[in-house]
């Protein structure tokens, strides 16, 4: 199924949840941020959030300089 | 309010939305601006300017030649000299009524809670996440909001955090990231345009006007010029707000 990741269209299996895609994306960011459809995903349920077809899901690796 | 202020400020206080009480406001406000690096430098100047009552600067740096890229409060005159000294200086220089305390100090977990003192709100220039986390817990501890800042290249992000009403920085920012040698590369208007944001915030959370980054982190994509809101949450699991 294809889902948007980072502003890419990206086609990948179906039944994902938010760990496998950060796994099947190999993320190595351990404080990744996870947006899904405009809002933040908190890391206990990434293993039970399921991925749909056409979700907009963004890793974003956090800003910390100033 | 003395005459000269008044011709100081009447671009904003003819808005509908500050005023003379707004004004008033602002002048009895005090701000803690954490760290004066790229973020600082803009906040420090926006806010004195607006005419904040009271600006407390905290950082242990002294200015380096590899600051001046985006650091613009500081000036090649600077260099080698503490970084709270010389920004004290270009903000007397720009609003004289601002009262300044500089604190040459690293912000740790030991001097936060002085450092606060008479503080109504933290912004944020830090420059990594451990002084964040500082912040952060202070700002929960303390009840204060605390203006996030983050930058990146030509990324930024920033949030409003207000213990009680919102998520927390920690909720959101769960560590440092994948750790580096190397100072991150930054083009200096992302941290310009980051700390228009945080000094834009900081004005309403003063002024309680118009509709703030709570629960919302805007970021900043200044290479494809590129705004977007991402929605937050509490998270249940943090280990600083205690909602769990
Ligand atoms: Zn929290």
């Amino acid at each position: 199924m294809m889902v948007h990741l980072n502003g890419i269209k990206e086609i990948i299996p179906e039944g994902m949840t938010i760990k496998t895609l950060i796994e099947w994306a190999k993320e190595g960011d351990p404080h990744l941020i996870v947006e899904q459809n405009g809002t933040y995903i908190y890391p206990s349920s990434y293993d039970t959030q399921s991925v749909f077809e056409n979700d907009v899901i963004e890793f974003i690796n956090p800003n910390l300089g100033g | 309010m003395r005459r000269l202020d008044d011709q100081r400020y009447i671009r904003q206080t003819i808005l509908p939305e500050i005023g003379p009480d707004g004004q008033e406001a602002l002048a009895c406000a005090c701000v803690l601006i954490a760290g004066v690096g790229g973020l600082g430098s803009i906040t420090c100047l926006y806010l004195a300017a607006a005419g904040i009552g009271h600006i407390k600067i905290a950082d242990g740096d002294v200015v380096e030649l590899s600051n001046l890229n985006r650091q613009i409060i500081h000036s090649e005159a600077f260099l080698g000299q503490p970084k709270t000294i010389s920004a004290a200086i270009r903000i007397k220089a720009l609003n004289s009524h601002v009262r300044v305390t500089p604190v040459q100090e690293r912000i740790t977990h030991f001097n936060i809670d002085g450092l606060l003192k008479d503080v109504n709100i933290i912004v944020d220039g830090s420059d990594n996440y451990e002084t964040r986390q500082v912040l952060n817990r202070a700002s929960l501890r303390h009840e204060l909001p605390f203006v996030y800042g983050g930058v990146q290249g030509f990324n930024a992000m920033v949030s409003s955090f207000i213990p009680g009403q919102t998520a927390c920085f920690e909720c959101i920012v769960r560590g440092p990231g994948i750790p580096s040698d190397t100072s991150p590369g930054i083009i200096g208007p992302t941290a310009g345009i980051a700390a228009s944001f945080q000094a834009m915030e900081t004005i309403k959370l003063i002024l309680g006007i118009g509709k703030t980054l709570k629960n919302r982190m805007l970021r900043i994509s200044g290479l494809d010029m590129r705004l977007h809101s991402l929605k937050l949450v509490p998270n249940p699991e943090c280990k600083a707000c205690g909602r769990i």
